[in-house]
């Protein structure tokens, strides 16, 4: 953001505060569009509302600034997404602002690829070069011109689509780990992900959705959590977890279903032929979606309890408890997860737990979820388009990649020779802040701001029964010659002119997004807009009225589910896999926060690091204690890890975060843990969709002690006895 | 006995007896050296400590205090040996003290010091340690007289002064020789130091009754002074800390650790002024009979400590008895043998109580266990206190090592200063007690009603 | 030590049925108090420096496996174990039922951190270090502590005083639930709320009466401001 645009706009009073009649008050929330320096009162904090970008879910913040810094960020409580709640990660963005490895101005390479060797040149140069290196694919039959970013939503995406308009043959692949596309693609195909109301049950079931770390809008589902646990005067929900990990999420739960990977959906069938048996399930849902109950009672016929038990092997008396609860307790609410989804039977799984949803009678009502409308432009790309495109990079067919608000190289697992397929295309721009794998790849670095320093918007891809669109704004002047994604774009066209400077000759992107939100926002046509954008600035956003919830259709009939498939050859691998996302850093996007590599993980309590988790029983017949260093191989790959022992794991099962193991990233997370995704054993069909969770291991202990450093005292994590608790 | 009679001179005593001032040979030079060295060494660590910060030491959360404070609980205990047994012997008029008083008042006032020293080290910020001090400020800021470190700190204090005047005053006729034994500026400093003595009957009788009631004194604030550490600890939440046996217990074991260091001090003065006349076995057996008794007192508390314990059976009070047993068994062992099983036993026998090897070995022992036992009373309880969460355990750091071994060797440089410049004997006791040993019971120019004949 | 001179007396509560143990509130407490960050060598050597930390306890064997968490900070006890240990007044209590820190008094003896027996007092071993530009973070409200003192969770005592002072600039009484301190303002599942306890009325007030509170250690006498409202199986709310 240049200094011009703000004294464009700083003729504006200063706005009034939503603390009302505050005048001498501590602190206010102003629009970004008063720059601090002038808006500000020194020994005076300001508060600026923005939005979350650590991870998609778009939480709505606060951010209390003192004399042109930002100090700390607070959740906004008027945003419908997380009503003023923040996870720690989103706590940490301050740091990812103020971070001392920032690409603090362009950079352009002149070692080899991945030397970490660049030589800082002007923006001039670097906007020179990048639209020369652009020009040649405004032809029309020009390919090999490739955007690789995370899923784009609102005016991004729509600004990144016209841009990209004007390159014909341009492919844009926008991906992330975590990216709910298999949900979309389960039994509905609603391309809007439901609201799913845990903050109203009574009863919830999770087939392996870790809601309260990473799963979709954590801390929208945390709040939730809260409220149906004990803000209801006479009722506390109840919850029950079904999956092999006893993770944070589950850790919650009122029961915990060890079932064996992939084997989650059982139970969804046990209680589905319950609810039929009983007649007790929603049969005009059932109609309205255009399925049948003979097809469905077919389906889940030989689902009595024992049958479930046994296929998840889990003790019938735990899971004819759970059905009970399940079909008596109303209303209930089945959460279907990535430790689900990640199998390669997943996406009949995550059907079989829509379909319960659907059979419970959830559909739109208050403690079920509710189907809205896809409200917004939104691009994303699914997994098979991913290895399409790592098909395509092999054979050569990718000359130029621009690469945008993602890292592929750490989040792609090496199986899938994503990096080695980088290293065939000529030419790598990329837009990052800090050299991560993927930017260490890259010839030019035109740096992005920080989310502090930006303008945007999000819509929470999860979410909210109302419309929502969640705007960024500036905090602080930007520390570093850097500059916004969307403002290089604008400056490209502009610089490359033609029909893309006629139709994009917005002088920043700032113009671009006011622009944008008048189309989108009907509240932008009713009186002053200038005050009505500061009004939107102020709150943090468009919160629209609530949207008439759908009837969803089923796109397929349920399936039967078959049992997962492994990679890897039992008697050599013994043990299964389960990699999850970590809680402390997501996909690993977060891994270069100091305060985020401080915080102990909930269940381990590590800290600067990470581990394999490893059931005690068989950390025993391994000879494994608690932090030796244990060597985990898999067909793909090895590592080696600190072992950490987790009761909470089944014993054929061993488990790693995602998240550490960067090679680069920054001082903080360069060179900390092992990225266990380089253990994961791509097979034919894990090139149709995500499966991170089929892979076999073997575990081999290597020597006493690894340096593994936990908060919690081992031993004294098991006597909570001596806490009178 | 009559054969010292011919020996009797009293000019010739002094000379004896000052042979210990005489000139430095190079091998004093080259222990003084040595120490000095050792000293240095620690203040270099202390210096590391203060520049970079407490992280040096192998101080951490849950075990927050660790060697600076052991140290200084131990030295505390040790300084019981001087003052308090001279002035019980002193009182108890046991004649045979005479020798060894003034190495053991002495010994008093340098290990009192040294454990001064450690709180101020122990300090996050030793640079404000003047915060601890009521002194009148603008701020009008006051110490917390409630805190036990501020009884601490005015035990020490008061103790180190006393322990001193308690030495100083036995030292004065004594000075008053040396003074009238050396010329030049070594005489114009001793004649200060010497205060006017004259050894005038009015001198000795105001000197006698001041011995006396100095002895007296001096008895109950060093009791009150361990009792006072040891409220540090019971006074406090921690398991295992809190204790009311606490006080009494500490004293005996700053008896005990007293006791033993007697003993060992009367080895090496005998051996090295050649006191195999003054210092016989009987007196080492009655020594060794009073150790035997506090140990089996020491001994007592500690066991009633442990019972009380098993019998309430307080989880947490147990869990820390299980991790000492389990993490420092080796040094629970020691501590038992040396503190309990090797002197109960071994000082049961006759033989042993008069023999001198074996006495220098018990008491070296007893005085090892004892630094274990303040080790164990520190550690274990903080490495696991309330909270299982957060358990940890200790390890010293080379610098804490380092502070620990310098104020050893600044003790005995201390020491061997002292008896360099001071007579380490206390020369009138001793010719006191040969004038008893020939009948005599002129004292200076005065009669004095003095003494109880040995045995 | 209930000398109140104030008409407030702080409290927090702490719902064990609501935490998450997702550990938000502890960094929300460390950007929000200056908190520096603590290197992995460090933690390894006891020397976090996090004012509330989430303990987490493990119980029983698979398949019966639970885990468990308590978020632990200060409690701020009315009989506070580590105030008449300090032999410098720097661990003193507030009429406002806060256990105060003065960092300038704070000669280090680390006493008040062995009394404490809930173990929330953690000593700046080292000087703080903030590689630039993450110093542009702290707060000008929170004092930065420098090698040698001892420091803990302060309900967020400049919180409260900007919510006292906000207040009587405009001339009327604080609101239930105006100020709140970083941890319970972040905390997803409204697990922590905080208020005053001498306000009958107030929420916290009123958790703090519900039959699943209980208090940790009460048996030593402490009397902490800090209310844990059991977890578990507890149908009904207080
Ligand atoms: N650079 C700069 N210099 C200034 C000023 C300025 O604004 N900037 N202001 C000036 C003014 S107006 C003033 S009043 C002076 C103030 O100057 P000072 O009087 O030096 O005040 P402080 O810097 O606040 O330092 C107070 C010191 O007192 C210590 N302290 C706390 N408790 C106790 C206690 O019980 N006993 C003792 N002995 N010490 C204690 C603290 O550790 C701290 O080091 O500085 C003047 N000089
Ligand atoms: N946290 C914390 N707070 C403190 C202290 C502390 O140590 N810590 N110290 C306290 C102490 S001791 C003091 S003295 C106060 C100081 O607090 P203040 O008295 O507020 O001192 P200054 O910040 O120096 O502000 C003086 C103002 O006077 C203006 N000025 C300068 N010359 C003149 C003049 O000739 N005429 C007029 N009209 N104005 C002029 C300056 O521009 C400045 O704005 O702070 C107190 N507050
Ligand atoms: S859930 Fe995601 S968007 Fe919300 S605060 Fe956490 S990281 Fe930010
Ligand atoms: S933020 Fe709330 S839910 Fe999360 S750990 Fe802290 S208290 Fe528990
Ligand atoms: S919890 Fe500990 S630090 Fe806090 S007031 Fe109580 S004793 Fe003091
Ligand atoms: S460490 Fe500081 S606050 Fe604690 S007792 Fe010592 S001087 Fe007081
Ligand atoms: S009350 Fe404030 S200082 Fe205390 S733990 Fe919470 S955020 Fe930290």
């Amino acid at each position: 953001m240049k200094r011009r645009s703000f004294l464009q706009l700083s003729g504006m009073s200063l706005a009034s505060s939503m603390l009302a009649g505050c005048r001498k008050g501590n602190e206010k929330l102003i629009p970004f569009l008063v720059p601090p320096e002038d808006g500000a009162i020194p020994g005076i904090a300001n508060y600026y509302a923005s939005t979350c970008r650590q991870c998609p879910a778009g939480c709505g913040v606060l951010v209390r600034v003192h004399e042109g810094r930002a100090q700390k960020v607070e959740g906004n409580p008027h945003h419908p997404v997380n009503q003023g709640k923040l996870c720690a990660r989103g706590q940490a963005m301050l740091q990812e602002l103020y971070h001392p490895d920032r690409i603090k101005q362009p950079l352009k390479r002149t070692g080899i690829r991945g030397s970490g060797q660049f030589i800082p040149i002007s923006w001039d140069e670097a906007l020179k070069q990048l639209a020369g290196a652009l020009a040649p694919y405004q032809q029309k039959e020009q390919e090999g011109l490739l955007l690789f970013s995370a899923p784009l939503r609102g005016s991004l995406a729509r600004l990144t689509g016209d841009f990209l308009q004007h390159f014909p043959k341009a492919q844009h692949l926008a991906w992330e780990p975590l990216s709910p596309e298999w949900l979309q693609q389960g039994l509905f195909g609603n391309p809007g992900i439901p609201d799913y109301d845990l903050g109203n049950t009574q009863y919830l079931l999770s087939f392996g959705a870790d809601f309260l770390e990473s799963h979709l809008s954590p801390v929208r589902y945390g709040h939730g959590f809260g409220h149906m646990r004990q803000e209801r005067q006479t009722v506390r929900g109840r919850y029950s977890y079904i999956g092999p990990r006893l993770s944070l999420t589950a850790a919650s739960a009122d029961r915990w279903l060890p079932a064996r990977p992939g084997t989650e959906w059982a139970l969804a069938f046990g209680i589905i032929r319950r609810l039929l048996q009983e007649k007790s399930f929603d049969a005009s849902a059932l109609q309205a979606a255009g399925l049948s109950v003979t097809n469905v009672t077919e389906l889940v016929a030989n689902f009595n309890v024992q049958r479930v038990a046994e296929i998840a092997d889990i003790s019938p008396t735990e899971i004819r408890a759970t059905i009970n609860e399940a079909v008596s307790i109303s209303p209930a609410l089945a959460l279907v997860g990535e430790m689900t989804a990640w199998q390669s039977n997943g996406s009949a799984a995550v059907a079989a737990v829509e379909l319960l949803n659907l059979m419970l009678g959830n559909i739109n009502r208050p403690g079920g979820l509710y189907f809205t409308p896809a409200t917004d432009a939104h691009i994303s790309s699914n997994y098979a388009e991913l290895t399409g495109l790592i098909e395509r990079m092999q054979q050569k067919k990718v000359q130029l990649a621009l690469i945008y608000g993602c890292n592929p190289v750490f989040s792609i697992p090496s199986d899938s020779n994503f990096s080695a397929a980088l290293a065939n295309i000529p030419q790598i721009i990329s837009f990052a802040s800090f050299l991560d794998e993927t930017s260490l790849q890259a010839d030019l670095i035109l740096p992005d701001h920080s989310n502090l320093e930006s303008w945007g918007d999000i819509v929470p891809p999860a979410g909210t029964r109302q419309q929502v669109i969640g705007l960024i704004q500036p905090v602080v002047k930007p520390l570093h010659n850097t500059r916004a994604f969307p403002d290089v774009l604008l400056a490209l066209a502009k610089g490359m002119g033609g029909n893309l400077a006629m139709q994009l000759p917005h002088e920043s992107y700032l113009q671009w997004l006011e622009e944008d939100l008048i189309k989108r926002i009907p509240d932008l046509f009713i009186g002053d807009r200038r005050q009505q954008m500061d009004h939107l600035l102020q709150q943090g956003g468009w919160f629209g009225p609530e949207l008439e919830p759908i009837s969803p259709k089923a796109l397929k009939r349920p399936e039967r589910v078959v049992s997962p498939e492994f990679s890897g050859a039992q008697e050599q691998y013994p043990l299964q896999l389960q990699v999850y996302a970590s809680v402390n850093f997501y996909d690993g996007r977060s891994s270069h926060l100091p305060w985020l590599q401080q915080l102990p993980d909930p269940m381990t309590t590590v800290v600067w690091g990470n581990w394999l988790e490893i059931n005690p029983q068989t950390a025993r017949k391994l000879g494994v204690n608690q932090g030796d260093l244990v060597e985990v191989s898999s067909p793909a790959g090895k590592l080696t890890l600190p072992a950490v022992l987790y009761p909470g794991l089944r014993p054929e099962v061993v488990a790693c975060p995602i998240g550490q193991g960067h090679q680069g990233l920054g001082r903080y997370a360069d060179r900390r843990g092992e990225n266990p995704l380089k253990l994961i054993k791509e097979t034919e069909a894990s090139k149709q969709r995500l499966t991170w969770g089929g892979t076999r291991v073997q575990v081999r202990r290597l020597a006493a002690s690894s340096g593994l450093v936990t908060a919690g005292h081992a031993e004294g994590s098991y006597h909570r006895d001596l806490l009178g608790l | 006995m009559t054969t010292r009679a011919n020996r009797y001179d009293a000019v010739r005593m002094n000379r004896e007896m000052l042979s210990s001032m005489s000139p430095p040979t190079w091998r004093w030079y080259l222990l003084a050296a040595v120490l000095g060295a050792v000293v240095a060494f620690g203040l270099y660590a202390f210096t590391v400590q203060v520049t970079t910060g407490m992280g040096v030491t192998g101080i951490n959360r849950p075990v927050m205090w660790g060697i600076y404070i052991i140290s200084f609980v131990f030295w505390v205990g040790l300084s019981h040996s001087g003052t308090m047994v001279s002035a019980i012997l002193r009182l108890s008029k046991a004649s045979w003290r005479r020798p060894i008083l003034r190495g053991a008042e002495a010994m008093t006032v340098f290990s009192i010091s040294v454990a001064g020293l450690f709180p101020l080290i122990h300090l996050g910020r030793n640079w404000i340690f003047y915060y601890l001090l009521p002194y009148p400020n603008q701020r009008g800021l006051w110490p917390n007289f409630r805190s036990p470190l501020l009884f601490d700190m005015v035990a020490i204090n008061t103790y180190i002064i006393g322990s001193t005047i308690f030495l100083y005053i036995g030292l004065l006729p004594d000075l008053a020789v040396v003074r009238d034994c050396s010329s030049g500026w070594k005489k114009k400093i001793y004649a200060i130091l010497a205060m006017g003595w004259r050894g005038s009957a009015e001198q000795w009788q105001v000197f006698s009754r001041g011995s006396t009631l100095l002895a007296c004194l001096i008895i109950p604030v060093a009791v009150s002074v361990h009792s006072i550490v040891a409220w540090d600890f019971a006074v406090t939440l921690v398991p295992g800390w809190h204790s009311t046996i606490f006080a009494p217990y500490f004293v005996i074991g700053a008896i005990t650790s007293g006791v033993a260091a007697v003993i060992t001090l009367m080895i090496v003065i005998r051996k090295l002024f050649k006191l195999e006349e003054f210092l016989q076995p009987v007196h080492f057996d009655n020594m060794a009979k009073l150790l035997l008794a506090v140990c089996l007192l020491w001994s007592y508390f500690y066991f009633s400590e442990v019972f009380t314990t098993w019998y309430a059976h307080k989880p947490i009070e147990w869990e820390i008895f299980s991790f000492m047993s389990s993490r420092y068994g080796i040094m629970l062992l020691i501590m038992m043998l040396g503190n309990t099983i090797v002197p109960i036993i071994g000082l049961c026998f006759r033989q042993v109580r008069r023999s001198l090897p074996a006495l220098l070995v018990i008491t070296l022992l007893v005085n090892l266990a004892m630094f274990i036992e303040r080790f164990l009373i520190v550690v274990p309880s903080l490495s696991h206190k309330n909270i299982p969460f957060i358990w940890g355990s200790y390890t010293p750091s080379w610098v804490e090592l380092a502070i620990m071994v310098a104020s050893f060797a600044l003790f005995f440089l201390l020491y061997t200063l002292f008896a360099k410049f001071f007579p380490i004997l206390a020369i009138t006791d001793v010719r006191e007690q040969e004038e008893v040993l020939l009948g005599s019971q002129q004292n200076g120019r005065t009669r004095l009603e003095t003494l109880v004949k040995e045995e | 030590m209930n000398i109140e001179t104030s008409e407030f007396h702080w409290g927090m509560v702490i719902d064990l049925d609501r935490c998450t143990g997702c550990g938000a509130c502890v960094t929300a407490c460390q950007a929000e108090n200056n908190i520096p960050i603590s290197e992995q060598d460090g933690i390894a050597n006891g020397r976090n420096l996090h004012w509330i930390r989430i303990e987490r306890y493990w119980e029983g064997e698979f398949p019966h496996v639970r885990a468990r968490f308590l978020p632990m900070l200060c409690q701020h006890c009315d009989d506070a174990p580590c105030e008449p240990v300090c032999p410098v007044y720097a661990s003193y209590h507030n009429p406002e039922g806060l256990n105060g820190q003065v960092y300038n008094r704070c000669v280090g003896t680390r006493y008040c951190a062995n009394n404490c027996p809930y173990a929330v007092r953690v000593f700046n071993f080292f000087n703080p270090k903030w590689p630039k530009p993450l110093e542009q973070q702290l707060s000008p409200d929170v004092t930065v502590r420098s090698r040698g003192v001892m420091e803990k969770c302060s309900f967020c005592i400049q919180r409260i005083r900007r919510g006292k002072e906000q207040a009587s600039l405009e001339n009327r009484k604080l609101l239930d639930g105006e100020v709140m301190p970083a941890c319970a303002q972040t905390c997803p599942p409204q697990a922590i709320i905080f208020g005053d306890l001498n306000d009958p009325d107030s929420r916290v007030s009123k958790l703090a009466r519900s039959p699943r509170r209980f208090r940790l250690f009460e048996d030593l006498g402490t009397e902490p401001s800090v209310i844990y409202l059991k977890g578990g199986g507890h149908d009904h709310p207080g």
